[in-house]
């Protein structure tokens, strides 16, 4: 007797968001009609994307290890998201304004601008430009940026709760994407994208970032929080349904297990190997959750979990039985 | 509408459409038709010709159609004999006065009249609107005032300027009273005005009010993404205008035709407005949120009556108080070496009472100590305190009162060196030496209110003033006041019934948690993390509308016994992504409302008793099914239904709707001391009520037992009416 399977089918399905326009070659995400990575049973017209993460400055608090690859570029954005583009085949670049953070240098909205403007002039691939965090100081960065580089496409990070309507106004008057963010909660994802709808956001220009912690530091309620996020969106909530954009490299290079050397910790073994490890491991779980835009920081991590895309996705797959 | 005003509005629009007509006929022979037309530095063509008609005017001759378009929304003039509505024919006539003023604007530079000149800045440049614009759409400037003609004399008009200003309110200002303009009074007393000041004078006809009307509509093509067509795109463009951009009209002095149907103009927009001098009023809500037009409003009073009227939040950043504050010091406690001055507790009276009021009654921001202050009184003196707030909010009610009376409590912990426990009237407060040394007064209590309440429930919120009595004569009088708010509150919901209201509220706060997990809260089941009832749930409600809290309408009754209602079934389906049909109000055996993770009590079947037990969180040991709180919560939370296990907030076990579907209180059998010591005399006057006044001593606790076989045998003894009911599954 042969096992009979019966394809899982959903009312609905996650929306296409389309990355980058004008100069840069766009991306589309989403479009799944089925859980995540269920190709055998499911449509999914496009992958999952991966991002490399450049800095504006040269970043105070990253590990060795994972600046060794960044070796000279980092504060020079430009050349960093050119490397990462040509040589570490990121599709697309997250550029981390976080040099205009008050803490951190408290760099104007117009060096911000001369930063964006360098990096969109070395790449041709989407950017993403996260600011230094929700308040005035973001608002006044990334409206500048939207602004300045009106129909490229930028993927703004990010809008939340309490202070969305600054970047939505500048989102929907300049054609960028807007990355909606929640603490890690369902109502509150949802809370935002009916927010951003009720500004007049087009939400096929939005991205979820539900935040997340790396793994074994609160990862799994992430994962949950995800799947019942895709779940929804698959039973028809199209307040819900934006594909969502994790940011595994700023938490996964920051966790004791891959602060820790192995000269301290000799039973724990290399340390590159084990930070790169454990950006995998997250960056895997998450896609397994439904993240269709996950951004790293170490390139091995990057060509690693592209391998694992690859065979997955392949043409005759094992996964991929229909 | 006022037949009055919209007579004169008519009429007015006749004569501005005419004047229109008459201007572009005398320009096109001048010019020719082909000649190109247009405000400067702006891709919007003629913005509110091509928001309202969706048309872009480049040429003269492109006008022609425009005003003929305009001609066809002009209902003829009332005459005496006409007493029909007139609403839809004003604000028709209003909508073609402004494009017609728009129409006059834009040929005034090619008959020789220019737009910019003296201290008049003309038309806003699209490069402002980006930078200010957006200001007015993501709410950092709560909005602006179309102030249309001139004050009696120049001081005045800077103070209002300057108290528009100090609300971060953009002022434009246009048209003239008499020759005199607003504008004109402010260059005498010296005051900038520019786009860094906040005060943009457009120009001295009324036509200019124009500008401020199309700086409104291009920020909702802009940030709005509208774009224009046809008369649903219009429509789209005034109703943003209404929702997102707070605008009025200030009308300054007499008001003349031209001035009434510029104003039913604006009034398309929503944006109301607000007269000093004594022309009819039209309050009836409609287009504008609230009132249309409010008149012989004294100076003073305009920007806070406009702010009103138009809906207007303003929320303040920073809290003006000398010490630190924020949810981190709300644990902190005073201790009795660190003391300044401490109300309340065992020592003296202190209470806290707030109370709604009508929007008249209140004076916004207004504090006041009525008794010793801080150093009036010797260090750790003991002082009476009675905390009077008074609040008054376009949208607040009477049973919100206990509501924003509860947040008191949070509100006071929040700053540094403040200490506050209890609530009603068994507060106890205490204020440390170091924060009276920084400068904290008791007044400050009262600033830290009226910031909080307004920012934290915007919605409902628009006025408080706060009066801290801390004389004993004083708190004493006004003490029976609050005990019978208190006693009217607690009867209020004791007498709300689920049969009194139609609507339930539901509670997905806890979907992260618990992903399929909804809870129904009604008037006589209260959440079961005990912390929202139903009073709670209509606030959440109305506070953010798109919250975890919606209104669910209870529809067509199922089941009267077990609690089933159409509507509530209905909502569940989708609110559980299909994974539940049925709930049950009053029974935890046939379909059982889920659990999150948060209940204060588990409720669980006890086999073999014909009756329950109800186990609270706190409870550390075993109880008679061998578990304890832990392992039980394993079993009902979650968001599953558990027959037979139920989580619920304490107080429903006081509720006449106690699982009443299975045979209600005389099934509880078993209960720990907290609960007993909790409840206490209400659970005893509860089984009076009942007509088994020895229940309460009957059911067995921790102290009885914590097995099954001696509790069967210790319900035996007592003769607990449970044994008697028969199995409940």
């Amino acid at each position: 007797m042969s096992l009979k399977l019966q394809p899982k089918k959903w009312p609905g399905k996650i929306r296409e968001v389309t990355l980058g326009a004008g100069n840069r070659q766009p991306r589309t995400v989403g479009g799944g009609n089925g859980l995540p990575l269920h190709t055998f049973e499911a449509d999914f017209p496009h992958r999952p994307v991966l991002a490399l993460e450049v800095t504006d400055i040269n970043p105070p608090r990253w590990l060795d290890i994972v600046r060794e690859p960044w070796e000279g570029l980092l504060g020079k954005p430009a050349d960093a998201a050119r490397k990462a583009a040509e040589q570490y085949g990121a599709d697309l670049i997250m550029l981390n304004l976080m040099g205009t953070h008050p803490d951190r240098g408290g760099r104007s909205p117009d060096q911000a601008a001369i930063d964006v403007e360098a990096v969109l002039d070395a790449v041709r691939v989407p950017l993403i430009v996260k600011g230094p965090g929700a308040g005035a100081k973001q608002n006044d960065v990334l409206a500048r940026v939207a602004e300045k580089y009106h129909g490229e496409g930028l993927v703004l990070h990010s809008a939340c709760q309490e202070d969305y309507k600054t970047l939505a106004a500048v989102t929907v008057a300049y054609g960028h994407v807007l990355v909606s963010e929640s603490p890690i909660d369902l109502n509150i994802a949802k809370q935002v994208d009916i927010l951003l709808s009720d500004v007049n956001i087009n939400l096929d220009r939005v991205l979820i970032d539900p935040l997340t912690g790396g793994l074994g530091y609160g990862l799994e309620y992430t994962y949950s929080v995800m799947e019942r996020i895709r779940l929804a969106a698959l039973g028809g909530d199209q307040m819900l349904n934006s594909p969502m954009i994790c940011l595994v490299g700023e938490e996964v290079w920051k966790v004791k297990e891959v602060k820790v050397s192995e000269r301290q910790e000799p039973r724990w073994g290399d340390q590159e190997t084990r930070g790169i490890n454990w950006e995998v491991a997250t960056a895997w779980s998450l896609i397994e959750a439904g993240a269709e835009v996950v951004v790293l920081r170490h390139p091995d991590s990057l060509a690693r979990v592209r391998k694992i895309l690859d065979a997955w996705f392949a043409e005759g797959a094992s996964n991929n039985t229909r | 509408m006022s037949r009055i005003i919209a007579t004169a509005a008519i009429r007015g629009a006749h004569a501005c459409v005419a004047r229109a007509e008459k201007m572009l006929s005398e320009t096109e022979e001048r010019h020719g038709r082909d000649k190109a037309i247009g405000f400067e530095a702006t891709a919007y063509a003629l913005p509110v010709t091509l928001a309202l008609l969706g048309k872009r005017v480049m040429r003269l001759g492109d006008l022609d159609e425009v005003l003929q378009e305009i001609r066809r929304w002009l209902p003829p003039i009332p005459d005496s004999d006409i007493w029909l509505p007139y609403l839809g024919g004003a604000l028709d006539a209003g909508a073609a006065t402004l494009i017609a003023h728009e129409t006059v604007e834009a040929l005034k530079p090619l008959n020789g009249h220019d737009l910019v000149y003296d201290y008049w800045l003309g038309p806003t440049a699209d490069g402002i609107l980006r930078e200010q614009g957006i200001k007015l759409v993501d709410g950092r400037m709560p909005g602006f005032a179309a102030c249309v003609g001139a004050l009696p004399d120049d001081e005045t008009a800077e103070r209002l300027a300057r108290d528009l200003q100090e609300k971060n309110i953009l002022v434009f200002m246009g048209s003239n009273t008499n020759g005199e303009t607003m504008a004109g009074q402010l260059h005498r007393r010296g005051v900038d005005m520019n786009w860094e000041t906040f005060l943009v004078p457009y120009g001295p006809d009324t036509s200019s009010i124009i500008h401020a009307l199309g700086f409104a509509c291009r920020a909702a093509m802009t940030f709005g993404g509208l774009h224009p067509g046809g008369l649903k795109e219009a429509r789209d463009i005034l109703m943003y205008n209404k929702r997102r951009v707070f605008a009025f009209v200030l009308a300054l002095g007499d008001v003349d035709d031209e001035k009434y149907a510029t104003a039913a103009g604006a009034i398309n927009f929503g944006f109301p407005v607000i007269a000093d001098t004594d022309i009819p009023q039209i309050l009836p809500t409609g287009i504008c949120t609230y009132e249309h037009v409010v008149s012989n409003v004294p100076y003073k009073e305009m920007p806070s009556r406009a702010i009103e009227v138009r809906g207007l939040k303003i929320t303040s950043l920073d809290i003006p108080i000398p010490v630190r504050h924020g949810p981190a010091f709300e644990g902190e406690r005073v201790r009795k070496e660190d003391l300044a001055i401490e109300f309340g507790s065992k020592y003296t009276r202190a209470y806290e009472y707030l109370k709604s009021r009508r929007m008249d009654e209140v004076e916004d921001e207004r504090i006041r100590v009525i008794g010793p202050e801080i150093g009036d009184v010797k260090e750790a003196a003991q002082l009476p305190l009675a905390i009077f707030v008074e609040v008054a909010g376009r949208k607040m009610q009477v049973d919100f009162e206990s509501i924003l009376e509860r947040h008191i409590h949070s509100f006071l912990s929040e700053p540094m060196g403040v200490m506050h426990l209890g609530q009603r009237d068994t507060v106890w407060l205490r204020i440390s030496k170091k924060a009276r040394d920084a400068g904290f007064r008791i007044e400050h209590l009262g600033v830290m209110l009226l910031h909080k309440l307004k920012n934290d429930f915007p919605a409902i919120v628009d006025k408080v003033q706060v009066t801290l009595f801390t004389n004993k004569e004083d708190v004493d009088q006004l003490y029976d006041e609050a005990v019978a708010a208190y006693r009217r509150r607690d009867e209020r919901m004791g007498a709300m019934t689920d049969e009194s209201v139609d609507v339930f509220y539901s509670c997905a706060l806890c979907q992260s948690y618990a992903p399929n997990h909804v809870c129904i809260i009604t008037p006589q089941r209260l959440g079961l993390c005990g912390a929202y009832n139903w009073l709670d749930g209509k606030a959440a409600h109305e506070i953010n509308p798109h919250g975890g809290n919606q209104p669910v309408a209870k529809k067509e009754l199922l089941d009267p016994v077990k609690g089933k209602w159409k509507g509530i079934n209905e909502f569940l389906e989708v609110a559980t992504n299909g994974q539940f049909q049925s709930f049950s109000a009053y029974s935890m055996i046939d379909d059982p409302m889920t659990s999150c993770g948060c209940f204060e009590c588990v409720a669980c079947v006890l086999p073999g008793t014909g009756g329950i037990m109800v186990v609270d969180r706190e409870y550390r040991g075993n109880t008679p099914v061998g578990m304890n709180f832990s392992s039980l919560a394993e079993i009902t939370g979650g968001g599953q239904q558990t027959p037979g296990f139920v989580g619920i907030g304490t107080l429903y076990v006081l509720s006449k709707k106690f699982i009443t579907g299975d045979g209600g209180l005389p099934r509880l059998v078993w209960t720990t001391t907290n609960i007993k010591q909790r409840l206490g005399e209400k659970l005893r006057q509860r089984c009076a009520e009942m007509g088994l006044p020895d229940l309460f001593d009957k059911i067995a606790d921790e102290t009885v037992c914590t097995d099954l076989e001696p509790l069967i045998e210790h319900l035996a003894a007592v003769n607990h009416p449970a044994l008697g009911m028969g199995e409940m599954i």
